[in-house]
C-alpha cells in the first residue's frame, strides 16, 4: 500500500491549485444552465412517462400503463415498422447512392467536382419543410411533374396517388428524402475518399485487382471510420424523421392513408401535442431513445469487428 | 489594465467577468416595459373575419369604454399556440376562434380543469339557444355543456360546371338521390380520347375517404360519437356507406376522382376533368375566388339524398368562439362575443364578404341573403344555403375526436386494400371487422381519458 502511494504520479508542477469558492463561482453558470435546461427536463421526462397528464393542472399516475398501451397499440407498431423500413432504405439505398455519387465526383476534374458538389448538396440547404411542400406539388396526380415525367418515360403513373394511396406513400417519402439527403452524405464520403492513400490503390491495380476489388478491399476499408459514422448518423436521423412526412402528408397530420407514412416522431408529436397526452408522448420518446441507443451500439460493435478483421 | 493583470485568477476570467456584468447592465437598461394589456384580447384565424371584426370593434369599444386588441393567426398555428399555452399554463387570449374538431383538446380531463368558460347558462339566459341552429350547438358542446359560440352552419351543396352539365343534357333537378347521381355519373365518367385514361369524372371524391366520407356519413345520420361521447361510427350503415364509397372511387365504374386542394381543384374544374364539387358555404366563396374564369359557368345544387325525400345536405367544418377561463373580464368578453356573432347589423355585410351562413337564424331574413350571386349563374345562394341549414346534421365532439377521424379513415383504407385484393367477395364482412377494430382503438384511447378524470365529475 505504501509502495503504491509512493508510485502515484505527482500533480504537474507550475499549475496553481486554487483554494476557496472562486472556481465554483465561475463554473456555476454552466452548472445552473445545464441543470435548468438539461437535467431537470431530462428527469422530468422520465417521470412524465409514468403519468397521464392534462397540462400542468392535472395528472394521474399510471405506472407502466403508457408503455403497455404503446406496445398494444397497432398504430404505434405501424409507426415503428414504417420508421424501421425507412432506416433500412436509408442504409441500403440512400448511402450506396451517396457513395456512388462521391466516387463519380472523386474521379472527375476538380472544377467540375466543386460545381456538382454544390448542386448535389444544395437541396439540403432548403430544409425538410420546404422539400415536403415542394414534393407535395410535384406528386400531384395528373398535373404534378413527377407524374407527368413517369407518364412520358414509362407510360405509367399519370394518376398515381403518391400521397393518398397507401402503397405509394412510403416510396414517395423515400424519393423526397433521397433528393434531400443523398448529396449531404455524399460530402462526407467525398471528403473521406480524398484521404485514401493513392499508393495502396495503385499497388492493388498493379497486382491485377479490378476497380470493384480495389473499391471493396482497399478504398472502403480505408474510409471505414467515416462509413460507420455516416451509417450511425443516418439511422439516428431516420428514427427521428418528422418534418418531411408531416409536410408531405399535412392533411392527415403526417399519418397518411392507412398510417402508411406514420413515423415514430410523428406519432410522438400527435400523441403529445395534438392529443395533449404528454405522458404518452414522453413514453414514445424513451422508446425511441432506447431503440437508437441499441442500434448505435450494435453498429459501433460491428465497426470494431470489421476493423479487427 | 493593471487591475486585470492583478486579478487573482488571471486576465481571461477578469474580462469574462467584465463582459458578463456589462451585458446584464445593458440588458436591464434597454429592456422595454411591456405595454399594458388591453381589456380584451381576441384572436381569429381567417382574414375575412379579421377584416369584419376590425371594422366592428371600434363601435364596441366606444359603447363600453374599453380597449380590445384583435389579433390574426393562421388556424394551424393558432391552435398549436393555444394548445401549448394551455399545456404550459401560460397567458392566453380572452377570446379565440377555433376550427371544428379543436374543442376536444380543450375539454380533456376533469371539467374543473377545462380552460374554457361554460357558456350554457349565458346562452339560455339570453334566449340565444332558441335563436341558433340547434345542430350547431352540438359541435361546440362537451359533456352536455356549451363551450363555444357557433359562428356558422356550413351546410353542404354541390357546385357544378353548369355549362358542361347542360351540354351533356343532364337535368340536375332530377339528381335528387345518390342512386340517380351515380347512374348518370357512370354514363359521363369516360375516357374521351381513347388513351386508356378517364378524362371526365362526375364528382371530386377523396381517394382515401377522409372528409368526403365524413360528409356522406353525417348526411346519412352517422356520427363519430353519440351525444354521450361514446364511439358511434362502427355501424351497419357506415359499413354499407364504405362499400358504396369504395365502388365509386376504386371500382371499375368509378365516378369519383380526387382533385386535391387549391390550384389542382381549379385546374380540374376548369379542364372539365370533374363536373361536380363539394361546396359548403365557405367553399362556394373559395371556389369563386380561386377560379374566377369560371364565373357564370358554375351553379349550385343540394346534395342528392340517400333515400327519396331524405336530407339534401350535410356539414363540413365550422368555427367557434371560445372564452378562456383565464379572462379578467368574463362578462365583457361575453358581450363582445354576442356583439360580433349576433349583431344583425353586421351579419348581412359579412355574408356578402364570405358567403358564410351565420348560425343565428334571424339574420337570414336580411336582404343580402336573397341577393343573386353572378358567379353561380345568378342563383340566390344565400337563400339556398339558408333553406338547407335546418337540415344540417349535428356533429358531436370528444377529446379523442381526431383519433376517431383517423380511425374511420384507417378502416376505410384497409377495406379498400381488401377490395383491391379480393374484390366484392367478403368485402362487407371485412369492412365491419375494420370498423370494429378502429372503434376499439378509439375506445382504448377514450379509456385513458377516464383514468385522468377518475373520481371527478
Amino acid at each position: 500500500m505504501i509502495n503504491s502511494v509512493a508510485q502515484r504520479p505527482s500533480r504537474p508542477q507550475g499549475r496553481p491549485r486554487y483554494k476557496g469558492k472562486a472556481p465554483y463561482v465561475f463554473l456555476s453558470p454552466y452548472v445552473v444552465l445545464t441543470a435548468v435546461f438539461f437535467a431537470v427536463p431530462f428527469f422530468n421526462a422520465i417521470m412524465l412517462a409514468f403519468y397521464e397528464t392534462n397540462g400542468p393542472r392535472s395528472r394521474a399516475f399510471v405506472g407502466l400503463a403508457n408503455f403497455v398501451f404503446l406496445f398494444r397499440d397497432s398504430t404505434f407498431r405501424r409507426a415503428l415498422l414504417n420508421t424501421t423500413v425507412f432506416a433500412l432504405v436509408s442504409v441500403f439505398l440512400q448511402l450506396p447512392l451517396s457513395m456512388a455519387l462521391a466516387l463519380l465526383l472523386n474521379a472527375g476534374a476538380a472544377r467540375v467536382k466543386g460545381f456538382f458538389r454544390l448542386v448535389f448538396f444544395s437541396p439540403n440547404l432548403v430544409g425538410q419543410v420546404l422539400v415536403g411542400i415542394l414534393f407535395s406539388v410535384l406528386f400531384t396526380p395528373r398535373y404534378g411533374l413527377v407524374n407527368r415525367g413517369f407518364q412520358l418515360v414509362l407510360h405509367w403513373g399519370l394518376e398515381t396517388r403518391w400521397l393518398s394511396d397507401p402503397r405509394f406513400i412510403m416510396p414517395a417519402i423515400v424519393l423526397a428524402s433521397l433528393w434531400l439527403w443523398v448529396g449531404f452524405n455524399m460530402i462526407y464520403f467525398l471528403a473521406a475518399l480524398q484521404t485514401v492513400d493513392k499508393t495502396l490503390q495503385e499497388a492493388a491495380r498493379i497486382d491485377g485487382a479490378n476497380p470493384w476489388q480495389i473499391f471493396w478491399h482497399v478504398t472502403l476499408p480505408s474510409m471505414r471510420h467515416v462509413v460507420v459514422f455516416v451509417v450511425i448518423m443516418s439511422v439516428i436521423g431516420s428514427y427521428q424523421l418528422f418534418e418531411l412526412p408531416l409536410t408531405l402528408l399535412s392533411e392527415s397530420y403526417g399519418f397518411g392513408a392507412n398510417d402508411a407514412g406514420l413515423t415514430l416522431i410523428t406519432y410522438l408529436n400527435y400523441r403529445a401535442f395534438r392529443a395533449g397526452d404528454l405522458g404518452l408522448g414522453s413514453a414514445v420518446g424513451w422508446v425511441v431513445a432506447v431503440i437508437i441507443f441499441f442500434i448505435s451500439l450494435i453498429q459501433i460493435r460491428l465497426g470494431r469487428v470489421a476493423e479487427e478483421d | 489594465m493593471r487591475f486585470a493583470n492583478n486579478f487573482p485568477y488571471g486576465r481571461a476570467p477578469f474580462w469574462l467577468l467584465v463582459i458578463a456584468v456589462v451585458s446584464v447592465i445593458v440588458r436591464v437598461a434597454t429592456a422595454h416595459r411591456p405595454e399594458a394589456r388591453p381589456d380584451l384580447v381576441m384572436v381569429t384565424h381567417t382574414e375575412a373575419q379579421f377584416d369584419a371584426y376590425r371594422k366592428a370593434i371600434p363601435r364596441f369599444e366606444r359603447e363600453h369604454g374599453v380597449k380590445v386588441q384583435l389579433q390574426f393567426a393562421n388556424w394551424a398555428s393558432l391552435q398549436a399556440r393555444l394548445q401549448n399555452a394551455i399545456l404550459a399554463d401560460t397567458e392566453v387570449p380572452d377570446l379565440s376562434e377555433v376550427l371544428e374538431g379543436a374543442l376536444g383538446f380543450f375539454t380533456r380531463g376533469p371539467i374543473e380543469d377545462f380552460g374554457l368558460l361554460d357558456l350554457t347558462d349565458r346562452l339560455h339566459a339570453d334566449g340565444l339557444d332558441q335563436r341558433l341552429v340547434q345542430s350547431r350547438l352540438s359541435v361546440w358542446s362537451a359533456r352536455g355543456r356549451v363551450y363555444a359560440l357557433p359562428h356558422d352552419v356550413h351546410p353542404v351543396m354541390l357546385a357544378y360546371r353548369r355549362d358542361l352539365v347542360e351540354a351533356l343534357g343532364i337535368d340536375v333537378s332530377k339528381l335528387d338521390t345518390w342512386d340517380k347521381f351515380v347512374e348518370v355519373g357512370r354514363q359521363v365518367s369516360r375516357d374521351l380520347n381513347g388513351d386508356g385514361i378517364v378524362d371526365r369524372y362526375m364528382l371530386d371524391m377523396r381517394y382515401d375517404g377522409n372528409w368526403t366520407l365524413q360528409i356522406l356519413m353525417f348526411q346519412q345520420g352517422g356520427q363519430l360519437f353519440d351525444q354521450q361521447g361514446d364511439v358511434a361510427f362502427a355501424t351497419e350503415e357506415t359499413a354499407q356507406l364504405i362499400r358504396w364509397y369504395i365502388e365509386q372511387v376504386r371500382g371499375p365504374h368509378r365516378i369519383g376522382y380526387e382533385c386535391g386542394w387549391g390550384q389542382p381543384v381549379v385546374k380540374a374544374m376548369t379542364d372539365g376533368l370533374v363536373l361536380f364539387q363539394w361546396a359548403p358555404d365557405w367553399r362556394s366563396w373559395v371556389l369563386a375566388n380561386e377560379a374566377p374564369d369560371l364565373a357564370g359557368k358554375m351553379a349550385l345544387m343540394p346534395m342528392p339524398a340517400w333515400t327519396p325525400g331524405g336530407r339534401r345536405t350535410s356539414t363540413w367544418g365550422g368555427t367557434g368562439l371560445m372564452i378562456m377561463k383565464q379572462t379578467r373580464h368574463p362578462e365583457l368578453a361575453w358581450q363582445l362575443a354576442k356583439y360580433l356573432y349576433f349583431d344583425t347589423a353586421d351579419l348581412g355585410e359579412r355574408f356578402r364578404a364570405t358567403n358564410i351562413l351565420p348560425a343565428l337564424r334571424d339574420a337570414w331574413k336580411l336582404p343580402e341573403f336573397d341577393a343573386p350571386f353572378p358567379y353561380y349563374s345568378n342563383q340566390r345562394i344565400g337563400r339556398m344555403y339558408a333553406d338547407l341549414a335546418p337540415e344540417t346534421p349535428p356533429v358531436y365532439s370528444s377529446p379523442v375526436d381526431e383519433a376517431a377521424r383517423t380511425g374511420l379513415d384507417r378502416a376505410f383504407n384497409r377495406s379498400a386494400a381488401y377490395y383491391a385484393q379480393h374484390g366484392e367477395a367478403g368485402l362487407l364482412d371485412a369492412i365491419r371487422a375494420n370498423l370494429a377494430e378502429a372503434a376499439e382503438d378509439v375506445r382504448r384511447l377514450a379509456g385513458r381519458e377516464k383514468i385522468l378524470a377518475k373520481g371527478k365529475p
